[in-house]
This record gives C-alpha cells, structure tokens and sequence, in this order.
C-alpha cells in the first residue's frame, strides 16, 4: 500500500553524481527486486526512508517492495519477513525490530540466497563479515550512531540551558535499540562533559504524548530546579514539551526532539521545542537501494555506512539546507 | 464532586433496577473511598519522604486533571456499553481517527474560514466521523450478531488503518490560534480541556442516569430477554450506544489535536485498556446491568493519580508498572469481595 510513496527526492540530488555511471546503464541492466521493511510502516522516520529507498531505485532500475509491520515488534515483523522472503526478492533491506529474535528468521533469507542488509537497527552487536558469532552474515548496516545522537542531544540541551540544572529523559519503553542507545549517549556526555548537570531518574511514557506530559508535570512539581527534557522520540517530546507548556515553563524549561517530523518543526516555530536532532533517513534508505544494486552487479560493498545527524533550532529552520531534512514523505 | 458519589444511582423504572440501584451506590462510593485513600497515602507519603505537599499543590491538581481527560472521556462511552454487557475496543483508533480528521479539516478551513469558525468545522468533522467507526459498530452488534468483542476490534483495525492513511503514517501538524487556546488554555486557572470534558460527562450522567435511553441501557445489560419482552427495541438502542461511544472518543481526539496542535492516529492507542480499567474500577460489572458514570470519573482519576503520584514521589520507572498493574488488581478484588457479600440480597 505503500508503493504510492514515490517521488521527490530533492534533498538526495546533490548524491546523485556519484552513482552516475551506472545510472547510465540502468535501463538494460537486469531488473532487480529490492525489498525494505522497515522496523513499523506508521513512522515518518521510516516513511522518509522509503523516499529515498525509491530515489535511488528509480534511478537505478531497481524495483522497491515496501512492506512492514504496524508496531515496532518482531512478533509481527517476522511473517511479514516470511512473506517478503516467498517472494523471493534479489535482496532484503531490514531494520530488524529485535537483535537476537530477527537473526534466525533473517537466516532463512540468507540460505535462500537472499542478502541482507540492515538499516536503522541491527542483529547480533551490528558489526557484520567478522566470522565470529552466528549473526555476522548480513552484508552492511547503515545507520546513524544513535549513541552519538543522544551525545549531540545532551550537548545541545547542556548549551542551552548554560551548563547547570536538572534534567531527564522522556522515553518510549525499554528495550528499544535505538532509543536505549540515545538515552545511554545522553547520559554519557552529561557525566562526562557537564558536571553540574543532574540527570534526573528517566521516564517510559509507553508512546503516549498525554503520560509524556504528565509526567514532565509530575517531575517538575517535585523538582523545581528542572531546566531541560530529552524527548528521545516523536511522541516523549511533543509530549513533553506540552507538559512545559501546561507548566508555564516555556522557555526555561528546555526541549530537545529526537527526530524531525513537521509537528516537532512546527513546535521549533512556536517555542515549543527549542531544537531537533535530525537523523537522515532518505540518506539511510538510498544507500541501502545503491549498496544493494552495488552488491548485485559485483562490487563490494562497505560493512557499515554511518550518516550524520542536523541539529535543527529555531535560527536555522527556515534554512532550505537544513529544512531538507525534515522528515516527509 | 465526591459527595454527590449517591445520586448517580439509576433509573427507578426498570424490575431490575431497584436492586441495581444499592449494588450502584456501594460501588460507585467504593471507587471515591479508593481515590480518597490514594490521595491520602500520596500525600502521607510526599511529606514523610520529601517534606512537601501532594494535595496542597494546585499544579499537582491541574496535571492530574488535564492528564484524566483523554481516558475520561474514552471510559465515559466505554461505560455505556459496558453496562449494555458489551465492549468497544475500537475507541482508541476512533480517537486516533477523530484527531487526524479534525487536525486535516481545520488546516482546510483555516484557507477559508476564520481561526473560530475553521475550529468549530474541524470539531464536527472529527466527531461526525468518529461517528461511522461507531454506526458499524451497532449494525454488527446489533443486526448481525456479531460479538461486540470481535466486531469493534475488527473496526479497531479499520479506524487505525484509515487514520493512518489520512494522515500518511505520520501526525498531522495544524497550527490555529483558536484551537490553541481550547487545547492549552485556561479560564480562571482552569484549562479549558478540563471544562469542556467536566460538562461533557455531566451531560452524559444525566443521560445515562435520568433518562430513558439510560433505563433501557441498563436494563438491556441487566437481562436482553426481559429488555425485548418489556418492548424495548434493543437493536436501535445499540446502535445509537455504539455511536454515543465513537462519539465520545471522537470529542477525547479532537481535544488531543487542540491540545498538541497535532493529530495522530495513534493517539488513543494506549489508552484502551486505561479506559476500559476506570470502568472497572468505578463499579462497572464487565457482564452488564450495573456501572455509573460518576464512578467511572472516579476509576479514571485512581489511574491518573497513581501515574503522576508515582512519578512526583520519585518510584523508579519499572516499578510504576507494576504498581499501576497491582492497583488495578486490587480494585476489582475488592469490588469482587463486594459483589460476593451483595450478593446474597440481590439473590433473594
């Protein structure tokens, strides 16, 4: 259903060049299948993905499958999995939803002669081609360091709000490789870097803005001194900044996103949220499509692919370098 | 509003309803006494373990207030049903749905349309089609016999999957001055979510326990058979139920796009079995005949208080979980115990 997100890849073109000499031959080139499922289909993170999977598939003759699940979790991600690998694709792109309950499942894709290629998330500890440890066999992960995200984060709030203060992490669930990296980088470079920072006890609000924001409350109404939150996805930030809202606190209480949809945008142009670190999904997804095609016709490919990250504020979101990579579809 | 717990009982009219009438009372009241004491203990505990005040603190109050509001509201409809001896699973993603319907038709009308007007638009454009989840709803309970179990989760998938369309998987960012001020406003002090959603489940204590589409809800749930006997035509009372309930996720998704100046399908996800809990916990059997609203705002304000007190006296996060899931647990043993010792009066 999601084959109608096709176009626009503006953001991509500058890319483009570098692929160029096989662009040239793509229309005789074999017609190759390239699936990507992404760790849930209703997440503008992995809808942005796509477009840039599909920039780089149209340019290069590729066709993309886009198949995925409605929650991030491998009880449904893997039949979905099954169901790509009875079609039997020339290669898989996968941000697996688990790292050890994705790699058997992932297996049976690899022994079919399917390779794998994992994007956003990984199986195993994500570092592939060793030989050592039964979850080495996919080809590449290409993904932004969320560790380092959640670093770029804690330095961003710590700037903000002038290196002292209290703060703490507004997050989903634990358990989720991503998010559980952002909040151990935050952490990280609050201890190391900020010692007059106090990071306080974090907070899961299960993707529910309205907890998110009572929470914030809760925390704030306990700890007066409280000067900043790192809404570690979409819905711990927008809620949280609605908890500093409701608080009065906007402005001194600081927010930072991670991730860039447009209402978190929006909130940057309203005060809401003081800053987003962007990831760059379509970067992401069009070097899965180029690694993938670049694999097919016989030429190797790196084993990791890391992309940057954009910290989007208030100064610079009108910026078209920079509004590019807000995330759409 | 805890003093007027005894009013709430239902409707005289019914041969089931006078015993209904004492096994309501008790355990609506039971639900009052329930957040009294949680109330109580909170604030015991805040000032044994920081020196400060739980209750005294008016923030604590408003926080808990705006943050009951969107489980109120789903628990409001869901108790209808629930006393019917039905369920709707569905609310969450009508929610989801009303929020995005609502974020999408005010962004159109704001082209055309005032900042008030443009609101006024959106708002009935979410509830009207939060509306049809909820008219599918009872013709399949109601006309063609489907378990309310199975129908309204079969329409859980459809409402999330149409919301998501509509909203091309993401949210559905809206910006209107209006629809601001209603999401994040106050009137003296008070937000104006808060309002809204207070005179809303009024109305609907009032109609569930002072008119006769409440008698008959009642006494549908109390025993179907007797219902249709005494000439009650049950089948356009539940589909009237069904859109009453998909309404009142309707106006919790429309409050959530005001409130985060955003729609998104997920929105009422979580909140499903949240509402369905405050029922409980406000005295409703989950086999019908009894339940009343004025319990329910009381189940619906114990789980916002154990969420928010929990984090204000500073438990570690996994161990909410736990208490939440045990208080819940609780509750229903003791309504159990309750329902046991009455029911040997109501057997006679």
């Amino acid at each position: 259903m999601d084959r109608r997100r096709l176009l626009g890849a503006a953001g991509l073109a500058a890319l483009a060049p570098v692929l160029a000499p096989k662009m040239a031959q793509a229309q005789d080139a074999p017609r190759y299948t390239v699936a990507l499922i992404p760790g849930l289909t209703t997440d503008a993170f992995y809808i942005t993905m796509n477009r840039g999977a599909q920039a780089a598939a149209d340019a290069l003759g590729v066709e993309l499958v886009f198949q995925g699940a409605a929650d991030f979790n491998p009880v449904t991600q893997v039949p979905v999995l099954d169901a790509v690998i009875a079609r039997a694709p020339d290669a898989i792109l996968i941000a697996p939803t688990d790292t050890t309950q994705l790699v058997e499942p992932l297996r049976r894709a690899n022994d079919a002669g399917i390779p794998v290629i994992t994007v956003d998330t990984f199986i195993g500890n994500g570092v592939y081609q060793t030989g050592a440890g039964d979850a080495d066999f996919p080809l590449s992960y290409i993904a932004s360091d969320n560790v380092l995200g959640g670093r770029i984060a804690a330095r961003a709030l710590a700037n903000a709000i002038g290196g002292e203060g209290q703060v703490y992490v507004s997050n989903v669930n634990p358990g989720i490789s991503t998010t559980d990296q952002r909040e151990e980088g935050f952490k990280a470079a609050m201890a190391e870097e900020f010692p007059n920072i106090e990071v306080l006890e974090t907070q899961f609000n299960e993707n529910d803005a309205n907890n998110a924001a009572s929470q914030l409350q809760a925390v704030f109404a306990r700890n007066p001194n409280l000067r900043g939150v790192f809404g570690a996805n979409l819905f711990s930030a927008i809620g949280a900044a609605n908890g500093v809202q409701q608080a009065g606190q906007t402005g001194t209480i600081r927010v930072v996103a991670f991730d860039a949809p447009q209402s978190i945008v929006d909130n940057i142009k309203t005060g809401l949220v003081d800053m987003a670190i962007a990831q760059h999904p379509a970067t992401i997804g069009w070097y899965g499509v180029a690694s993938a095609y670049a694999h097919l016709t016989g030429v190797a490919i790196p084993v990791a692919i890391g992309t940057g990250f954009t910290v989007i504020d208030a100064s610079n979101v009108d910026d078209p370098e920079v509004a590019k990579f807000i995330y759409s579809e | 509003m805890a003093s007027d717990a005894s009013p709430a009982v239902a409707p005289p009219a019914d041969h089931g309803a006078g015993r209904q009438t004492i096994l309501q009372r008790v355990a609506s009241l039971r639900a009052w006494l329930f957040l009294l004491a949680l109330l109580v203990g909170f604030e015991a505990w805040a000032r044994a373990a920081y020196g400060v005040t739980f209750l005294g603190n008016t923030f604590n109050l408003q926080s808990i207030a705006i943050f009951a509001v969107a489980p109120l509201l789903l628990a409001t409809g869901q108790t209808f049903v629930i006393i019917s001896g039905g369920i709707d699973l569905s609310t969450g993603f009508v929610m989801g749905l009303a929020a995005v319907v609502a974020a999408l038709v005010v962004g159109w009308a704001n082209a055309v349309l005032s900042p008030p007007f443009a609101v006024l638009m959106g708002v009935f454009a979410g509830v009207l089609v939060a509306g049809v989840p909820g008219l599918v709803n009872g013709v399949l309970v109601a006309f063609l016999k489907v378990p309310p179990f199975i129908g309204t989760l079969g329409m859980f998938g459809v409402a999330r999957g149409v919301a998501f369309l509509l909203a091309t998987g993401t949210t559905v960012p809206v910006s209107n001055p209006v629809l601001a001020q209603l999401g994040n406003g106050r009137l003296w002090g008070v937000p104006w979510i808060v309002i809204v959603t207070a005179l809303f489940v009024l109305l609907m204590h009032y109609v569930l326990s002072q008119t006769r589409f409440g008698q008959h809800n009642y006494a549908i749930g109390a025993n179907a058979q007797a219902a249709r006997r005494a000439g009650i035509d049950i089948r356009r009372h539940l589909v009237r139920l069904y859109v009453l309930s998909s309404a009142c996720a309707g106006l919790a998704g429309v409050l959530y796009t005001a409130r985060f100046s955003a729609g998104a399908a997920q929105a009422g996800e979580p909140l499903i079995l949240d509402s369905v809990a405050a029922v409980v916990i406000g005295g409703a059997s989950l086999f019908g005949g009894s339940g009343t609203i004025l319990g329910t705002v009381a189940g619906a304000f114990v789980i916002a208080v154990i969420q928010y007190g929990l984090v204000f006296v500073n438990v570690k996060p996994f161990w909410q979980f736990i208490a939440v899931g045990v208080v819940i647990i609780i509750s229903v043993l003791i309504d159990q115990a309750q329902r046991a010792f009455a029911g040997g009066r109501q057997s006679e």
